[in-house]
């Protein structure tokens, strides 16, 4: 089923500039996907659809097969559904505290208290962020303040979780416990949505990926159906793995017979490596 | 300074002490300390805030004499001035020109002084040790409205967001010689002010669109959880004050020149 659907989807900026054309995105319920494009290709107008924030010029989002309704009482239903955090984690957590920042959303829904400590203290658990509950965010690490960011969405029981560049900014520790927290949370049957331009990383988790650029959507598919298409990646500012690079080097420069495609993680590469000294033997 | 004053409020013995109890007593006493007819008392609980602030609260003594050395520089001036100047009945007349130390003026002084230093340290006591988070959530309990209490909150978390912000474009002045000369100083200032603006601008949107995204309908609801006073510490309060104001009372005939 499909848990999120974008259909022809056109918007253009109140200055007349198209930034969506005919984007069709859509995304299964479970699964890790990621919507890979360079800078200003249109990745953070996308997402603002999802939960109603920007309205289509034309075309149609529907959540759970349902048509996004844009009346207040359909917002907040939305808005429940499709936990959206924000690329800067100083855009997103406002309050003077963690814990209220991370209530913020429970209260909006109009939960009881009781109901909202629940939440928050399991949210705060989830992202490692428990003891953490009454700094303010300006004496956090930015790793920190992303992960708060993360327990505020958490804490509203989204269906959905899309994140906008979800490891920028951060230090690799810092951006590698980002992703593991994301997998356990997918463990757990949460959808999530990534826009990234990190192509190294994107092959480790998404299952299907998306390729955005100027704010068209060129390709689609699973990591190998997508960067096997060598021209269209680099024609949209993107490059390929560096494992995957490394072994068009090999095969182009050094002659080394390693046919396409070419492995796009660390594990792959090793395979292929072991496999190739194994025959040479 | 606003940020350490910041980092010390949430990072000190007494941050998660009953606010409510914290706000009462610097306030109280703050007002027995205006009231004071007398120098005693006042210097008296000068002496005890800062002991709290130093030996419970455990604010390094460094920073609390910095905090307070400024207001304390100019109650020292203040004391001058008034001894010298506001009084009639001659306490003993300097060598230098014909300045005379008048005896009501260095009374009226010291008072000042006194007060001056003593309600430093009350205020010390409540901005050094609760975080500013509790001191909103006390005014909500005292029914000040929302709104106020709204902007006070976003206002707060964007001034470091602001700070952070200026000192980089700041730096980034620095590293192309932009506050070379007072000429080309004012220029870059200006250009650093314009900047800001805008950029606070678009801030503010973005923080309204995270908002939005999570259900916000234009007001902020909080978590309602107060601690209320215990009896302890109401008896605790009473004792102290009331202490304080038979201080008061006892030393109103009390002449220190």
């Amino acid at each position: 089923m499909n848990i999120i659907q974008a259909i022809d989807i056109n918007y253009n900026y109140p200055d007349g500039t198209q930034a969506l054309k005919n984007v069709n995105f859509k995304v299964k319920k479970g699964k890790i996907v990621a919507l890979l494009g360079p800078n200003g290709a249109g990745k953070s107008t996308l997402f603002l659809h999802f939960n109603g924030i920007l309205r289509p010029s034309s075309g149609e989002i529907k959540v759970e097969n349902q048509t996004l309704d844009y009346k207040k009482d359909g917002l907040m239903k939305v808005r429940q559904k499709v936990g959206i955090v924000f690329q800067n984690p100083d855009d997103q957590l406002f309050a003077p505290t963690v814990v209220e920042d991370v209530a913020f959303g429970p209260l909006n829904l109009g939960l009881d208290s009781e109901e909202v400590d629940k939440r928050v203290s399991s949210a705060l658990e989830k992202v490692g962020m428990a003891g953490y509950e009454n700094k303010p965010p300006h004496h956090l690490s930015g790793g920190q303040k992303k992960r708060v960011a993360i327990a505020g969405i958490l804490a509203m029981h989204p269906d959905i979780m899309v994140l906008d560049e979800p490891t920028s900014g951060l230090d690799p520790k810092g951006a590698s416990q980002i992703l593991k927290l994301l997998y356990h949370l997918n463990q757990e049957g949460m959808t999530i949505i990534i826009s990234t331009h990190d192509v190294d990383l994107v092959p480790l988790y998404a299952e299907e990926i998306f390729i955005i650029s100027d704010g068209e959507i060129i390709k689609q598919g699973n990591s190998h159906q997508v960067f096997e298409d060598v021209e269209t990646i680099r024609g949209a500012n993107l490059r390929l793995p560096r494992i995957a690079h490394l072994m068009e080097i090999l095969k182009k420069e050094d002659k080394l017979p390693f046919s396409e495609p070419y492995p796009l993680t660390i594990g792959e590469a090793r395979t292929r490596l072991i496999n190739y000294l194994e025959e040479k033997k | 300074m606003n940020i350490s004053i910041d980092y010390h409020a949430h990072n000190n013995k007494l941050s998660d002490y009953n606010p409510q109890f914290k706000i009462l007593l610097g306030i109280l006493t703050l007002i027995i300390c205006l009231i004071s007819q007398k120098p005693f008392i006042p210097f008296l609980i000068s002496l005890i805030m800062s002991s709290i602030i130093i030996f419970k609260a455990h604010i390094p003594w460094r920073f609390y004499l910095k905090f307070i050395g400024a207001p304390l520089g100019f109650g020292v001036l203040t004391l001058f001035f008034m001894a010298f100047f506001f009084g009639t009945q001659p306490l003993f007349a300097t060598s230098i020109g014909d300045l005379t130390i008048y005896q009501d003026g260095l009374n009226l002084g010291l008072l000042v002084f006194s007060r001056m230093v003593g309600s430093f340290a009350c205020l010390g006591f409540l901005t050094l040790t609760t975080p500013l988070n509790d001191i909103f959530s006390q005014l909500h309990k005292l029914k000040v409205p929302d709104i106020f209490i709204e902007l006070a909150l976003l206002m707060y978390r964007s001034i470091f967001i602001f700070i952070d912000e200026s000192d980089r474009m700041y730096h980034a002045q620095q590293t192309r010689l932009g506050y070379n000369g007072l000429k080309n100083s004012y220029h870059s200032l200006g250009l650093l002010a314009s900047n800001l603006f805008i950029k606070s601008w678009f801030k503010g949107e973005k923080v309204h669109l995270a908002m939005e995204s999570r259900c916000y309908q234009g007001e902020l609801r909080s978590m309602n959880k107060y601690s209320s006073l215990t009896l302890k510490h109401v008896l605790v309060l009473i004792f102290f004050e009331f202490s304080l104001i038979l201080g008061l009372y006892l030393t109103s005939g009390l002449k220190l020149i």
